[in-house]
């Protein structure tokens, strides 16, 4: 059995901790947790310490990147089999990680990613329009076909916890997903569906978008492939565990 | 613009380039960082490539010498930077303060609760 721990980053979410992690708790008790709060300015880690959640509290905000590193080091030091980001404001399904990780043990995976895309079609937004671009970006620099780079839900080997854990320029985002396609790490995805945000605001307003996507494509035509390719994920699984 | 410096600017601009893919190469750079070296040596690149945009723009703003054009835009550009970096290093002062008062908070707290209360630890 894979002892998968549960990343949930969380930055001002105290609508919607609560509903995320009692769930996890009361049903689906098989994996662990842990809220990583990301210098939250609103009642998320008082929330959290009153309830008894595991969490690991960040005195200062580190962005996304540096919040799920935080999970991820924890995952990698507590000797977990494998880490999973579900956002702190519900719109990732815990019923399919289940899925997931038989995915990720059948096809051998290093990443599993929840797509919202592999057997339904995208709809015609800008949003998806962005989406489009980063597939397009990661199909031409690695020719893999990712139906949804942007889904945060991923599912990420004991071989990729490593790496998380110990370097820079590891952030959750497509650019990283394709640099590691590029250094061996095999990708696969599972047809997940995703909620609508309940409560609070996103992060995403519509110009962060748009930067975010043109960033992303950037570096993952520009600059991924200068990087030095970590040799670990071109190694035989055998070899490392 | 004389083609010396045409070609002064283009070999700068590319060895800027290549430091830069250096620096994310050994992973010394958080890739975000090095955004705004790349695209600013792009387009000083650009610039010497094609010095009839800059004579242009100098004719537009009544600078005489093509040259000071491109040098007031590379001056212009840097304060730019330096000041973004100056916002930069006040935030991390700010943060790294905020962290060393948590951190000794907690240690304190921790401490006072083994010391004063043994019973309830």
């Amino acid at each position: 059995m894979m002892k998968i721990l549960i990343i949930i980053p969380a930055f001002n979410e105290q609508e919607n901790i609560e509903r995320v992690v009692d769930k996890l708790i009361d049903c689906y008790p098989q994996y662990s947790y842990v809220v990583v709060n990301d210098g939250s300015r609103d009642d998320t880690a008082r929330i959290c310490q009153k309830r008894g959640y595991h969490l690991i509290n960040l005195p200062v905000n580190l962005g996304l990147a540096g919040a799920f590193q935080a999970g991820m080091r924890y995952a990698y030091e507590l000797g977990f089999d494998a880490a999973v980001q579900l956002d702190g404001d519900g719109q990732h399904n815990p019923e399919y990680i289940a899925a997931m990780a038989e995915a990720m043990t059948a096809q051998d995976a290093d990443i599993v990613i929840g797509s919202r895309f592999k057997e339904k079609r995208k709809p015609k937004n800008l949003r998806m329009l962005g989406s489009n671009l980063i597939e397009a970006a990661i199909r031409l620099t690695t020719g893999t076909k990712i139906s949804d780079p942007t889904s945060g839900m991923r599912l990420f080997s004991r071989r990729m916890l490593r790496l998380f854990a110990n370097n820079v320029n590891y952030g959750p985002e497509p650019d990283t997903v394709s640099y590691l396609i590029r250094c061996g790490a095999r990708v696969t995805e599972v047809q997940t569906q995703m909620n609508e945000r309940i409560a609070g605001e996103s992060y995403l307003n519509f110009s962060r978008s748009v930067i975010y996507m043109a960033h992303m494509f950037f570096s993952i035509v520009f600059i991924q492939f200068v990087r030095k390719k970590e040799e670990t994920p071109c190694l035989p699984h055998s070899a490392l565990s | 613009m004389s083609p010396t410096f045409r070609i002064i600017l283009i070999l700068v601009s590319v060895l800027t380039a290549f430091w830069v893919a250096r620096k994310i190469r050994k992973a010394q750079i958080k890739i975000e960082d090095t955004l705004f070296w790349l695209l600013f040596s792009l387009l000083l690149i650009f610039l010497s490539l094609f010095p009839s945009i800059a004579v242009f723009c100098s004719n537009l703003i009544g600078i005489a010498s093509t040259v000071n054009f491109i040098f007031l835009t590379i001056i212009f550009v840097l304060m730019v930077k330096v000041f973004l970096l100056s916002i930069k290093v006040s935030q991390l002062e700010s943060k790294l303060q905020a962290f060393a008062q948590a951190y000794a908070i907690r240690e304190s707290v921790k401490t006072d609760s083994a010391d004063s209360k043994p019973e309830r630890v």
